[in-house]
């Protein structure tokens, strides 16, 4: 069989962005005419490279489809989303499976590890099927630094929770992605193993350089990132630099109340 | 636990869909064969034709016992498996390993029961047509009369009940016991198999080459190889898997996922190597049994026409069931992996990607199963052959075989690949938040 090394070759630029993200004026529906459920509201916003950056909002406020239409596993009814300078294009799920490949990671609350396979395999998994060039020594070594350099032939069902969030989150880094969404990454996660979820992916901003995008309801997870934004009935509703966990969780609380008000 | 049994088939009727269709396609060819015995035991019978539906119902009847003891055990199997998250979640919610047993046991005994009552219509219009099959060819006195009787009714219901029950007991019992050893009740059935099997094949020796049951321990040894050799695929695909040169990201995962589920794939290897080693066993001794005839010079005796119409309809039988069988266990078993497709394509996997994953797959099964359905066809065939004329192999040439191969391979590729694209169009993302 034949094989491509590094089919990274840029294709969508030529130097690099300087917002890693940019959102413009994305809407999205549910439902059909009688019952439609405005789920974004011409959402706009940018990123910048290189920021840890977590959405947050009540139940409903349309945090998850934020991130689905951001990261291409949903198309927005309306509206541009451009990730490291190059414009996601509706199109089949393959054309946005190959756009994500280069450009996307993803943390999930559910892991979404394959069962099938060991933590080593599931980490190169994103290399092997975008058939790049696997490098052994730098997957070996992403694996150590979120401490499971000893569990490379491990199944998913033989480790804990937090170790299985760490092998998604070495799994993400390993594409050198410019995004990683995390989608409530500590939700399962009991609070030891969420902090060092939490530092690892501060880690990934701070030490790699990646831009980090997480979705929580949770006020001390949202507190280790840069800034927080803030949904509320799939509209942005304000935004916190430097949050902490009183803070944003003050915020959270009155939210509800500055939507009403703005009616 | 009987009552939380009958509320989860009320609930899911769709999940006992591949269940119900096994026990009542076993127990309508169960009691189709065996309401032979009810008709030749009718007062008014002549001994000729009493004679020619009692064969007729005790050899076809007894491989179609096995192959429908086997077909539902493997489709109850894939079926246990797949619930080890509800199963987990009543151990956890304070169920003991025995109601969790009682449940599924008496789940599965009421499907089977549901499907052997069901089956007895369609039995009773098949019974009626063999019937007509054999007053045609003139094996049986116009005379005779239809009966479906108590041996047919009860032999129907007993048989798939009890298989059900056998099944599910076996299947549960490895699902509810986390540790312990693993595997050692199929290495004993698989030796049982493969031991009988071969004894009953070489048993053909036994026989003078014009007795009239020449090609029963022949066909009985090829379905007993098969079975052994469908419990013993596990570890055999495993050693091929890991010689198989697939380097693209399909074959990659292909490889990986297969080797990790090749225990679970031997349930769709049960069906495929039947299908494969019936089909060529008898297909090819009724070609040996005709040619061995016509050589001889003597007009086909009344026998010898019985035996062909009977090899003939026992095919047709084994193919529709078998093929059945195998659409219906990968039918199951494709679709339960949804959320395993979904996150596949989380992961980076085009649907293209995952599509030629299955694809690599389904030709590895059908390898598989080919050549081991071959091999039990060939051990019925060799002695049969060797007994009949003078040579070893039969003179036909290796169209038939091609004919089975083809539909075999068409069975699994197309049932998996339209599976796996209908179960492609949920998005990843729901695909891998919905409840397994």
């Amino acid at each position: 069989m034949f094989r491509r090394t590094d089919r990274r070759n840029h294709e969508h630029g030529t130097g690099p962005a300087a917002e890693a993200l940019r959102l413009v004026k994305v809407t999205k529906t549910y439902g059909g005419e009688e019952n439609a459920v405005t789920a974004l509201d011409g959402v706009t916003l940018a990123l910048p490279r290189g920021t840890f950056t977590a959405v947050m909002g009540p139940s409903g406020s349309g945090k998850s489809t934020l991130l689905q239409c951001a990261a291409g596993l949903d198309r927005p009814d309306s509206g541009i989303v451009v990730v490291d300078g190059a414009e996601m294009t509706g199109g089949t799920e393959a054309e946005l499976t190959k756009f994500r490949r280069n450009r996307i990671g993803f943390v999930f609350q559910q892991y979404n590890l394959l069962d099938t396979l060991t933590v080593a395999q599931n980490t190169i998994l994103p290399l092997k099927l975008a058939r790049r060039r696997v490098d052994r020594a730098r997957v070996a070594e992403i694996l150590t630094a979120v401490g499971l350099g000893d569990r490379l032939g491990h199944r998913p069902d033989q480790l804990s929770g937090g170790q299985r969030q760490r092998v998604a989150i070495a799994r993400a880094l390993v594409t050198e992605p410019s995004v990683i969404f995390a989608d409530e990454p500590t939700g399962a996660l009991d609070t030891r193993s969420a902090r060092d979820v939490l530092r690892l992916l501060q880690e990934a901003v701070r030490v790699h350089g990646r831009t980090v995008v997480m979705v929580t309801h949770d006020p001390v997870a949202a507190s280790y990132a840069d800034s927080v934004l803030f949904l509320a009935d799939g509209r942005l509703a304000g935004e916190m630099h430097r949050p902490t966990v009183d803070a944003v969780a003050e915020r959270l609380a009155h939210l509800g109340d500055d939507v009403m008000a703005g009616v | 636990m009987f009552a939380l049994a009958l509320r989860s088939i009320r609930r899911r009727p769709g999940r006992f869909g591949a269940t119900l269709l096994s026990a009542f396609l076993g127990a309508a060819i169960i009691m189709t064969f065996n309401s032979m015995h009810d008709t030749a035991g009718a007062k008014g019978v002549d001994a000729t034709s009493a004679e020619s539906l009692s064969t007729a119902a005790g050899v076809v009847g007894g491989y179609g016992t096995l192959l429908v003891f086997f077909a539902v055990a493997s489709t109850l199997t894939v079926n246990v498996r797949q619930r080890s998250a509800e199963i987990e979640l009543l151990r956890c919610s304070g169920a003991t390993p025995a109601q969790i047993k009682r449940m599924v046991v008496g789940e599965s005994v009421a499907v089977a029961l549901v499907g052997a009552l069901l089956a007895i219509g369609p039995a009773m219009l098949g019974g009626r047509l063999l019937l007509d099959l054999f007053q045609d060819s003139g094996q049986v006195a116009e005379s005779v009369d239809y009966t479906f009787g108590t041996v047919a009714l009860l032999s129907g219901i007993d048989i798939t009940v009890l298989a059900a029950a056998g099944a599910a007991f076996l299947a549960v019992r490895r699902a509810t016991r986390k540790t312990g050893p693993r595997g050692r009740g199929r290495t004993f059935f698989a030796r049982a198999s493969l031991i009988l099997g071969g004894l009953s094949v070489c048993s053909t020796f036994a026989f003078s080459s014009t007795a009239a049951a020449l090609m029963a321990p022949a066909a009985y040894g090829a379905i007993l190889l098969a079975v052994g050799f469908a419990l013993l695929s596990p570890k055999l695909l495993k050693a091929l898997l890991d010689r198989l040169p697939l380097t693209g990201p399909s074959g990659y995962l292909a490889v990986r996922t297969m080797r990790e589920r090749a225990a679970q794939l031997s349930g769709v290897l049960m069906p495929l190597i039947l299908f494969t080693g019936m089909a060529t066993a008898t297909l090819y001794m009724q070609a040996v049994e005709n040619d061995a005839i016509d050589a001889s010079g003597v007009p086909k005796s009344i026998d010898a026409k019985n035996l062909e119409t009977l090899n003939l309809v026992v095919v047709g039988i084994i193919v529709v069931f078998s093929c059945i069988m195998l659409i219906n266990s990968l039918y199951a078993a494709t679709t339960y992996r949804r959320r395993e497709f979904g996150q596949q394509r989380l992961a980076g996997a085009t649907p293209g990607q995952v599509l030629g994953m299955i694809g690599i797959e389904s030709l590895v099964l059908t390898v598989t199963g080919v050549f081991f359905g071959t091999a039990a066809g060939l051990a019925g065939i060799i002695p049969f052959t060797m007994v009949r004329t003078d040579s070893v192999l039969p003179d036909e040439g290796l169209g038939i075989w091609f004919g089975i191969v083809g539909v075999a391979a068409a069975a699994v590729l197309v049932t998996s690949l339209v599976t796996a694209r209908r179960a492609l169009r949920t998005p990843a993302v729901g695909a891998v938040s919905l409840a397994a």
